[in-house]
């Protein structure tokens, strides 16, 4: 598991979300991460939308019986369009709230944090993150799975991507814990 | 007028394995991935569960150190709604039967 999102980040000193005393949340983020989490967001939709079998987004959809494969065949036939459907509506919540000035929801909070957790997985997995990543942080140390590649201006955008979601959800999980 | 003939009746022995089987209960299983943040994974087992912070870190940690964790267990269809609704939140889950 990943034990720390905020690595690499700048830092700001008033957190995103804030968990306020009426039991609502604020979310309070510059314009352009507003834009730029928009724009991933929405296109993880029309992803979704168009296919749910590519590679990266296969951790969306994981086995639910990993030692009876025909169970597994029955519940995916069963249950993969639901889940994709509970996907899709976070995703719309979640492109709706982005910016907003009113205060969230908990349904609001819980689909937005769903979403970038969401995202956060597909970036992952393209970046094919394993768990020794988090003992060394750098990014070249991501780079270097390719060693015959020179590095990838995409791979580094991706990195700070999900450097970044990660540090956007552990602030959002802190504010949504406040609340249990 | 054509009567209904009497056919032996084929009685299907149950299987006693399959009958063993059906009584275990499932459990539900965390697995360890590395994408999902140790904090995102606590507040989950907190949510969905109802568990207590030490008991969802606990389970956290085991799933973080041990490789998974079992977080749940009962009747087959309960299984199912739970491992749903942690694919739902994006944790890696699976069931199966409880081996005794």
């Amino acid at each position: 598991m990943g034990n720390d999102g905020t690595r690499d980040i700048v830092k700001i000193n008033k957190g995103p979300v804030v968990r306020t005393k009426h039991g609502t949340y604020k979310l309070d983020l510059p314009k352009d991460h507003c834009e730029i989490l928009t724009h991933l967001i929405a296109e993880l939709r029309d992803s979704l939308l168009n296919t749910t079998d590519n590679a990266s987004l296969r951790r969306l959809f994981p086995t639910a019986y990993h030692n009876d494969a025909i169970k597994d065949a029955e519940y995916q036939r069963l249950m993969r369009e639901e889940l994709l459907a509970s996907r899709l509506a976070s995703i719309e919540t979640a492109l709706e709230v982005i910016g907003a000035s009113n205060e969230l929801s908990e349904s609001e909070i819980d689909a937005f944090a769903r979403s970038i957790n969401s995202l956060r997985l597909v970036i992952g997995t393209t970046l094919d993150i394993a768990e020794s990543d988090y003992g060394d942080p750098s990014i070249e140390s991501r780079q270097s799975k390719s060693p015959e590649t020179e590095p990838d201006e995409e791979k580094l955008i991706q990195s700070d991507l999900y450097d970044y979601l990660g540090w956007l959800l552990e602030w959002t999980v802190g504010a949504q814990s406040e609340g249990l | 007028m054509a009567t209904a003939s009497v056919q032996p009746s084929q009685v299907l022995e149950p299987d006693v394995d399959d009958a063993t089987k059906s009584d275990k209960p499932w459990i539900v299983i965390v697995w360890n991935d590395p994408i999902n943040l140790m904090s995102y994974v606590t507040f989950v087992l907190q949510k969905l569960f109802g568990y207590s912070l030490e008991k969802a870190t606990e389970l956290m940690l085991d799933v973080h150190h041990k490789g998974r964790a079992v977080v749940s267990n009962g009747s087959r269809e309960r299984a199912e709604f739970d491992v749903y609704r942690l694919h739902e939140h994006g944790l890696w889950a699976t069931m199966e039967h409880e081996t005794l």
